[in-house]
């Protein structure tokens, strides 16, 4: 019983976060595209639930979904919502030479994770109920991975100075703006 | 002994260096003493060398002095030898004598000149040159000495390089002995492969070879004597030569570098003495560019041309002599046709030098007052020319006519045409003499001539043409043929006659030599001095005579046309469009293919970014395919 | 609980990579290429957490929340350079900026 409810949950998340997906990247004007990008995320942070890792998913939708995304339409906002038309004039050598590269770099990933795994994908291991948990996650970042833990903030920091040079108001621009 | 010999060799070596070394630091005048200075230091180093060798008896006379080894390949060696031998210390005296005389002279004759210098560093080359090609001891270092006179009388033809015709005169002289020098090295070829060796001893093995070989390297040889001496068919580049100044005409192309030919066939005269034919030939030769010459002298109106062909007829008197045999008396000529040649072309040396350059007969006349002492320097060389007695040319040119009488009725025929050429020499010699110095000043005569502070010529100038003259009327006097020999039983050893003429045969030749030069000076008196007939003029001979025999235009057409026509059409047909078109093509590729690739550079980064992932599609491929 | 197994995931993950490379080869707009940038992230981030789970190391996803950390800072200078290029009145067209033409 659990396990056909995980896979209805599974079908349903893996269909919207495909379908949204594709969503993006085929709607004309940015604002649906960013809308849909949300979607994409939460049913993402679903999939992540499924596989036990309840912070990060909380994560993703704190962050991501919810500042990024949010800083995403602020700016869609300002700048204005005309797109490019994606799929007007018909296929140029662009469109077509993407889409064999993409198509051939699916298809290569899943064939190079068939040919490795040997099938012992199938069955993964019984995982205890803190894994994914805050604690455990906290221990990690504050003992093993320190050093990536310290690195990344410094990394925020740069953009954050980034972002603020990059918006910084030239009195020459504004007068001709 | 070997030491004198050494140091006349090396002596005008140093002065070229020095000269050279010195560059501008020194003063043209300070060069002209330094090599004036050299060259008389290798007299009396020759003379020296001549003092030692004479109580030796006859076939002791022989010596070979070895620096080093100069060049050993395999069983062969060629070491840096010279030779002091009768023949040599001959041309030795001769070479260095005259040569310091002329020197001396070119002090005042090239005073004021741009690149006095450069000129002295040449002429000490030149005899430095000389001296190796008549001191080597073997074939290989004469070959060396050959090209080096060569390659002097290339520069100094061209030594006023601005002149487009003098730079062209000297490589006409060059090219032409350069067909020589390649006769030559073919016949030292043919030697090393059958007598191992270029040594002049062992000349005489050439005997054991086929006729065929000795013949070869017999025609070789005469090729060589033959271009460089300026004799019918390689003589077209002499007349020309005429372009440098007048004292490199007189040493090189009168004394000494001109008559090389001579004394190469006198030094190897066992191969000749195996190859009859090729040496009658010689004879031949000598005998038709003797009248040939005397008969284009007759037209000319140039006075040093008139003494260049003089040179080439009175050194096709020397190869008659040394084509029938008898050697001493060839090499006794030589020395007194330096003498007189000299003198002649010193003599007009100081005419043209008064007239500021101009050296056309038809401009000058009655020089005989302005110039008396000149005129009479002049005179005496005019007449050892022709080989009136008691001049020197008498005693030399009258024994080789007699030598070939003496051999056989071959021989009459060059007697006859040597007779004929005594009678030319006194025509065009006095014509020469007639019209410069006799009659009236002309109008430019007077308008041009300046002395030098009231003198002919400055003393440098002066005294080598006295001591010459001097040498002319006398220097014949150590020869009588039939009752005093000195000459030819000093030379005797190196070079044996094949002929000995009788006392009648030298009576009667003298009598017929002597009566038909005076016969030539009586027709130029009668014709250019008392003016008393219209000169005979015929159109074809005139013509003919002016274009000296149309051997020019025959060798224009012969040799230099098709080789130029050969050389453009290479130029056009392969040169340009396949040399040059394929180094063109590949710079043209190049571009193109740079500019093929350029276009993949749009600046668009969706393309970029299309690139990348294609490369990362063919990368995951190598990766699963390399598991 | 079951359900699919970990091979499931990673099929979605690739398909998600795919999609975000497709939408940043075809799309002239620059914010979508971020957007699409940020959809091919994900798509790692999945996998990362896929076979943390297999693995039973948590270390997967402390990775996935560092990559979503660098892909903040990314968006925000992205997003940055998008604003000063609609404030010097510049098109929004990737394509129009292609300066570094050979």
């Amino acid at each position: 019983m659990g396990n056909v409810v995980v896979w209805i949950v599974w079908v349903g998340a893996a269909f919207a976060c495909l379908s949204s997906a594709i969503a993006v990247v085929t709607f004309r004007n940015p604002f649906y595209s960013a809308l849909a990008l949300i979607g994409n995320l939460g049913s993402l942070a679903v999939l992540y639930l499924l596989l036990s890792a309840e912070f990060v998913a909380a994560a993703q939708v704190l962050v991501y979904a919810g500042a990024v995304m949010v800083m995403f339409l602020f700016v869609i906002a300002y700048v204005g919502s005309e797109g490019d038309a994606p799929l007007a004039g018909g296929p140029s050598w662009q469109a077509i030479g993407s889409v064999t590269a993409a198509g051939a770099i699916l298809v290569e990933v899943i064939v190079a994770i068939g040919v490795t795994a040997h099938g012992k994908l199938s069955h993964s291991p019984h995982v205890h109920a803190y894994f994914g948990g805050p604690s455990q996650i906290g221990r990690l970042f504050l003992t093993n991975h320190l050093l990536a833990f310290e690195v990344t903030s410094i990394v925020l920091l740069a953009a954050a100075v980034g972002g603020v040079v990059l918006g910084h108001h030239s009195r020459r621009v504004d007068a001709g703006a | 002994m070997m030491a004198a010999a050494w140091i006349c060799l090396v002596a005008p070596l140093t002065a070229v260096l020095v000269i050279t070394l010195a560059g501008m630091r020194i003063g043209g005048r300070a060069a002209g003493w330094i090599a004036t200075t050299s060259t008389a230091v290798s007299f009396v180093a020759a003379v020296v060398a001549f003092v030692k060798l004479l109580p030796e008896d006859g076939q002791h006379r022989y010596h070979l002095s070895t620096a080093w080894t100069w060049l050993g390949a395999g069983s062969l060696h060629f070491g840096l030898t010279i030779l002091l031998d009768p023949l040599s210390v001959f041309m030795m005296l001769i070479v260095s004598g005259v040569g310091s005389l002329i020197v001396l002279y070119s002090i005042g004759y090239m005073d004021g000149e741009n690149e006095e210098r450069r000129y002295f560093a040449y002429m000490a080359l030149f005899v430095f040159s000389m001296l190796m090609l008549v001191q080597a001891g073997n074939l290989l270092l004469l070959l060396v000495g050959w090209g080096l006179v060569g390659l002097s009388s290339y520069l100094l033809i061209g030594f006023h390089q601005e002149r487009a015709s003098a730079v062209a005169a000297a490589k006409k002289a060059f090219i032409m002995n350069a067909v020589g020098d390649a006769t030559m090295a073919l016949a030292f070829f043919l030697l090393i492969l059958h007598t191992h060796t270029l040594g002049f001893p062992a000349l005489v093995q050439v005997r054991h070879s086929s006729d065929l070989v000795v013949n070869l390297v017999a025609l070789g040889l005469l090729g060589g004597a033959v271009a460089k001496s300026a004799q019918i068919p390689l003589h077209t580049w002499l007349p020309d030569a005429m372009e440098g100044p007048t004292p490199v005409s007189a040493l090189i192309h009168a004394a000494t570098m001109v008559t090389a030919g001579v004394y190469l066939i006198a030094r190897t005269h066992h191969v000749f003495e195996f190859a009859p034919g090729v040496q009658d030939t010689s004879a031949v030769l000598g005998a038709v560019t003797l009248v040939v010459a005397g008969l284009v002298a007759l037209v000319q109106t140039d006075i040093k041309r008139v003494i260049a062909y003089s040179t080439m007829s009175q050194i096709g008197y020397m190869f008659v002599g040394v084509g029938v045999g008898a050697y001493a008396n060839g090499m006794f000529h030589l020395m007194t046709h330096a003498f007189f040649k000299a003198l002649l072309f010193l003599a007009a040396g100081l005419v043209i030098h008064a007239l500021a350059g101009e050296q056309d007969m038809r401009k000058m006349g009655g020089l005989r007052r302005l110039m008396p002492l000149t005129y009479w320097c002049f005179l005496a060389g005019a007449l050892a020319l022709v080989g009136v007695p008691p001049f020197s040319g008498f005693f030399s040119k009258d024994s080789i006519l007699a030598a070939a009488l003496a051999r056989g009725t071959f021989g009459v025929f060059l007697w006859v045409a040597g007779v004929i050429g005594a009678f030319l020499t006194g025509l065009y010699t006095f014509r020469m003499l007639f019209l410069v110095f006799h009659g009236e000043p002309s109008a430019y005569a007077r308008e041009h001539h300046h002395s030098h502070n009231g003198k002919e010529g400055p003393a440098t100038m002066f005294w080598p043409v006295a001591v010459l003259a001097v040498l002319a009327v006398f220097g014949g006097w150590i020869q009588f043929a039939g009752l005093w020999t000195p000459v030819s039983d000093f030379l005797a050893p190196s070079a044996f006659p094949l002929v000995a003429a009788s006392g009648w045969q030298e009576v009667v030749s003298s009598v017929f030599a002597v009566l038909f030069g005076l016969a030539g000076i009586g027709v130029a008196w009668w014709l250019y001095d008392a003016r008393r007939a219209e000169v005979p003029h015929a159109a074809f001979v005139q013509r003919t005579l002016e274009h000296k025999f149309w051997f020019d235009e025959l060798y224009d057409a012969l040799f230099y046309r098709p080789s130029a026509w050969l050389a453009t059409a290479w130029t056009r047909w392969i040169e340009r469009p396949i040399v040059l078109g394929s180094a063109n093509e590949l710079g043209v590729e190049a571009q193109e293919s740079g500019r093929l690739v350029a276009r993949a550079q749009t600046g668009l980064v969706r393309a970029y970014a299309l690139a990348l992932a294609f490369g990362i599609a063919v990368l995951l491929v190598v990766f699963l395919a390399a598991r | 609980m079951q359900g699919p197994s970990v091979a499931w995931y990673l099929g979605v993950a690739a398909a998600l990579f795919s999609i975000g490379a497709l939408g940043v080869l075809l799309r002239r707009s620059p914010l979508i290429v971020l957007l699409s940038l940020e959809i091919m992230l994900n798509g790692g981030n999945l996998a990362l957490i896929a076979f943390a789970r297999h693995n039973g190391e948590a270390s997967g996803q402390v990775f996935a929340i560092a990559v979503m950390a660098v892909a903040a800072s990314e968006v925000v200078v992205g997003l940055g350079l998008i604003v000063a290029m609609s404030r010097r009145k510049l098109a929004l067209d990737v394509d129009r900026m292609n300066e570094l033409r050979g």
